[in-house]
């Protein structure tokens, strides 16, 4: 856990949690975490894995959201995208490339994708996110789920999620799936960003309820998440995918 | 296979399936592409049957019974240009380039020596299956377009569907296909249906769809039940595709819609 000294009355606490498939190397992980305590910006991409550069366009999408400001209106958001993955595509022109990856990148890349800017330069510190797909962001306090976007039920995740598309002859039928919204924070409050398989495990756990996923994941060590997640995707009882957690725990 | 299906005086099955086969296996390809890597997800035989019993792979492929996806994406005779039409986003269509590999060419001749086809795909299986004991099971996708010339094929089936993996048994599908304007049968629950000794018996040896073969056939708006057999009979052209998509549907995907595609070069 790290922590950032964000204004006179505000510290944020940082956990980040990335792992790849059990039986894959780190590499090979498609998730991106992406943080910037200066802008206060946050967010998780995850790259399709059948989609050409998954990795790639999900790195793009995070790193630049954060180190970057606005964005945080459709119209925005759809304009930097557009540029985002022309970009992207255009790195891919010099490639010679056989049949089978032309054929993949002919339809460009996917990627899901949530990020959060926090205002923590008030007494009344707030939030405003940004989500197209299934990774979501939950905002939790003492031990209760306040919201969660863009998906809100565990049985919400399926395996074909609107994602965000490099490909801006896609846009049309994938923006409009765009969620944004805002919140406001107390101390204490914590806020997750996760990929879907940690988000669909996590909703399910306040479903259930008996489980604080907010206290399970903000006390326990590094080591002790990292064996909990790769048991519980072995088990079964999370899908064995890509995992991506960054816990934001505001302290006053 | 070298008469045309009923209704279709031109085009003969064999050339037909032979399309079917190679889009089949340009789909596992791209499924199994990542960025400029293909992965092995799949090995894949292709066994046809008549005047002989063997693998259809030819060229640098020639010699080998089972191939990883990475070496068939690898080594296609050919490659076909063609054009594929896609939504512009704006609620209209535009024609993109492809290109279409080609493994295998039609071949139509001999009689039906079904036992002895199945017979090499169980010595195959065995020889895999001793390497590849973990993961899920083997799925036989049996094409036919007559009864069998060499017996009754139960036996050589059940012993192919006794084998497996630690995840469970080889999953065997089997589609007839007709020249005949009979009523075609797809995927049963039971054999009450079926019209005669050979349906039935081609039924026995069909295994049981599981769920996600269950959730593609939904998705292509097939009726297969809970229970359903991975059995076609006296099937059409639209039989033979949805039959291939069904039983390589592992990856929960989309069935991939290459017969919205339009070929215009060969």
């Amino acid at each position: 856990m790290s922590s950032a000294k964000q204004s006179a009355s505000w510290e944020l606490q940082l956990r980040q949690l990335l792992l790849p498939k059990l039986g894959q190397e780190a590499s090979e992980c498609e998730d991106v975490i992406a943080v910037d305590t200066k802008t206060c910006r946050f967010a998780i991409a995850d790259g399709a894995t059948e989609a050409f550069a998954a990795r790639d366009w999900a790195e793009r999408l995070a790193q630049h959201w954060v180190e970057n400001e606005a964005k945080l209106t459709p119209e925005d958001f759809r304009e930097w995208v557009v540029a985002e993955g022309r970009e992207l595509q255009d790195s891919w022109k010099s490639l010679t490339l056989s049949w089978y990856a032309e054929e993949k990148a002919s339809v460009g890349s996917f990627a899901a994708f949530v990020a959060v800017e926090l205002d923590l330069m008030t007494d009344s510190p707030s939030w405003k996110a940004i989500a197209l797909g299934d990774a979501c962001l939950l905002h939790c306090r003492r031990g209760s789920l306040l919201k969660s976007l863009p998906l809100s039920h565990s049985e919400s995740f399926n395996s074909a999620p609107m994602l965000v598309a490099s490909d801006s002859c896609l846009h049309d039928t994938s923006m409009p799936a765009l969620v944004i919204d805002a919140g406001s924070c107390q101390n204490g409050d914590v806020l997750l960003l996760m990929s879907d398989a940690a988000a669909s495990w996590c909703l399910q756990r306040f479903e259930n309820g008996g489980f604080d996923v907010e206290k399970f994941l903000v006390t326990n060590g590094d080591e002790e998440l990292n064996r909990f997640f790769d048991e519980e995707r072995l088990a079964g009882r999370i899908r064995n995918d890509d995992l991506a957690i960054l816990c934001l725990c505001l302290c006053g | 296979m070298a008469d045309p299906f009923s209704g279709d005086s031109v085009r003969k099955k064999s050339d037909f399936v032979a399309e079917v086969v190679n889009h089949t296996l340009h789909d596992l390809v791209i499924r199994c592409t990542k960025t400029e890597e293909v992965r092995n997800y799949y090995y894949v035989s292709v066994i046809g049957y008549g005047r002989v019993v063997g693998t259809c792979f030819s060229g640098p492929l020639s010699a080998r019974s089972m191939v990883p996806i990475a070496e068939v994406a690898d080594y296609p005779l050919q490659v076909k240009s063609s054009y594929k039409r896609v939504s512009d986003g704006a609620g209209g269509w535009v024609e993109i380039p492809v290109r279409y590999p080609v493994w295998i060419h039609p071949t139509a001749d001999g009689k039906t020596p079904m036992c002895e086809a199945l017979a090499k795909v169980k010595t195959i299986l065995e020889q895999w299956l001793g390497e590849h004991p973990r993961g899920f099971p083997p799925t036989i996708l049996h094409l036919t377009d007559g009864e069998s010339s060499d017996g009754d094929p139960n036996e050589i089936g059940r012993q192919i569907m006794s084998l497996g993996t630690d995840d469970g048994t080889v999953l065997l599908f089997n589609c007839h296909i007709s020249s005949r304007r009979s009523a075609k049968i797809e995927y049963p629950i039971d054999d009450g249906s079926l019209p005669d000794g050979f349906a039935r018996s081609l039924f026995d040896i069909s295994s049981r769809l599981p769920g996600n073969f269950l959730a593609a056939a939904a998705q292509l708006g097939v009726n297969a039940l809970d229970g359903s057999r991975g059995f076609v009979f006296n099937g059409d052209p639209s039989s033979i595709v949805q039959f291939y998509e069904i039983g390589t549907s592992l990856t929960g995907m989309t069935p991939y819609r290459w017969m919205d595609d339009r070929t215009e070069l060969a």
